[in-house]
């Protein structure tokens, strides 16, 4: 079996509210309300923090490492102090050393609150969305941020909506199965670096490099650009890892499946991924089996699966003891077709 | 049996395209696999696309891994082709 090697799992200890800015801007539509000051502040949590408590006085416990989620509840209990209320409350709070703030649902800090933000160095943000909208999309970017990930050498291919992994050894062709199925409809996600994202529990979702994007080689050939050869319906971004096939030289000693009632898998970062070894000889389209592999999948996705229906085809004969009697029709009619 | 080996990129045009394809190159040569890591990414030494997509930069530092029967050999070559600024100093 294939070994991957996971000591090279990396997580983010941190990203910057700078990274935040640019890259979930968009989605959560926030705006910088103060400076571009403390823009390098670490946000090392992916949780969120409503700081309803602490603005009230009780800092106990205060999760100031976290992003800091201002509602309607917070703000309309800061509107309700007199300015010197106010102006101690949000000091209370910014003396700890917060990443950022985000004001939902269009609320706007008044002058003192950016006052003390500028004071404190504390990044502000404002946006439109509701509270539970910005947490459900800010949380979603946050985990994807601090999800492990790993990176695998192999192709990795989208076959009838399946991301299957190719791995095995250098030079075995791997980019070759790849560009045949890419010629026959498939989509390529990426060639040689793949890297996986583990999202939840037990989804890995896999990409490959900015860099690399679309590009492979093939040996003898060099490198060539997916994209621009066999158009946009040729590749996908982001695939859901589905089943890693492994290919190998064919080998003897080595202990291929028959029956296919094993469901062999392969654990990458805690997630058992479903797992074939396919030996390569002569004469053996390695393309039409990968298809094969994918089209399994589905049915047995879908609630059908073949290996366990032959089985069961032979428990019955087995039990009806008719075994003399197996040609495939009891009586060719007249048909001789 | 396993030889780690930290290189530092040392010529101006850093790991760029004719190096990556000499390293690929002598590489395949041997039976041994040939990893590649930096800041928590490994790739694969024998592929041309992986150590591209490396983009080590003059000054970065590199963590070459061989393991195999030949990785001696190997990561004499290899090591040497790197701590000479792949001959462009």
């Amino acid at each position: 079996m294939i070994k991957i090697d996971e000591k090279n799992i990396v997580r983010k200890e941190f990203i910057t509210v700078k990274f935040l800015y640019e890259h979930a801007s968009k989605i959560c539509k926030l705006k910088l309300v103060t400076k571009e000051h403390n823009l390098e502040n670490k946000i090392i949590d992916q949780n969120l923090h409503r700081p309803g408590l602490a603005l009230a006085g009780f800092v106990d416990l205060f999760s100031y490492t976290r992003v800091q989620v201002y509602g309607n509840t917070e703000l309309r209990y800061l509107e309700k102090l007199n300015d010197e209320q106010r102006r101690h409350s949000l000091r209370r709070v910014f003396e700890f050393n917060i990443p950022c703030i985000v004001i939902t649902d269009g609320n706007k800090p008044d002058s003192i609150f950016l006052e003390e933000a500028a004071k404190f160095g504390v990044p502000i943000f404002t946006t439109e969305f509701s509270t539970t909208k910005l947490v459900y999309l800010l949380s979603d970017f946050l985990d994807d941020q601090f999800a492990p990930r790993l990176t695998v050498h192999g192709s990795f291919v989208d076959v009838y909506g399946v991301g299957i992994l190719f791995m095995g050894k250098s030079g075995i062709g791997k980019s070759e199965v790849t560009l045949d199925l890419i010629e026959r409809g498939h989509r390529l996600v990426a060639d040689d670096v793949i890297i996986l994202t583990k999202k939840g529990e037990g989804i890995l979702m896999g990409t490959g490099t900015d860099l690399g994007k679309h590009f492979m080689e093939i040996r003898g050939l060099g490198i060539i650009d997916v994209e621009r050869m066999f158009g946009i319906r040729a590749i996908r971004y982001q695939k859901r890892l589905e089943i890693i096939v492994e290919l190998e030289i064919w080998n003897d000693s080595s202990d291929y499946t028959r029956t296919g009632l094993d469901g062999r898998t392969l654990p990458i970062m805690d997630v058992e991924i479903p797992y074939v070894k396919l030996p390569i000889l002569p004469g053996k389209n390695i393309t039409v089996i990968s298809e094969v592999i994918a089209l399994n999948y589905l049915l047995k996705h879908y609630g059908y699966d073949s290996a366990h229906i032959f089985q069961e085809r032979l428990a019955e004969k087995l039990k009806a003891k008719t075994s003399n009697d197996n040609r495939g029709i009891n009586y060719f009619e007249h048909d001789f077709e | 049996m396993m030889i780690e080996k930290k290189v530092k990129i040392i010529n101006k045009a850093g790991l760029h395209t004719r190096p990556a394809a000499t390293i690929v190159k002598m590489a395949s040569k041997y039976k041994c696999d040939f990893f590649i890591n930096r800041d928590g990414m490994s790739i694969n030494g024998k592929s041309i696309i992986g150590v591209m997509t490396l983009a080590a930069e003059m000054g970065s530092e590199l963590t070459l891994v061989f393991d195999g029967e030949d990785e001696q050999q190997a990561a004499e070559e290899i090591v040497s082709y790197f701590e000479r600024g792949f001959d462009e100093l």
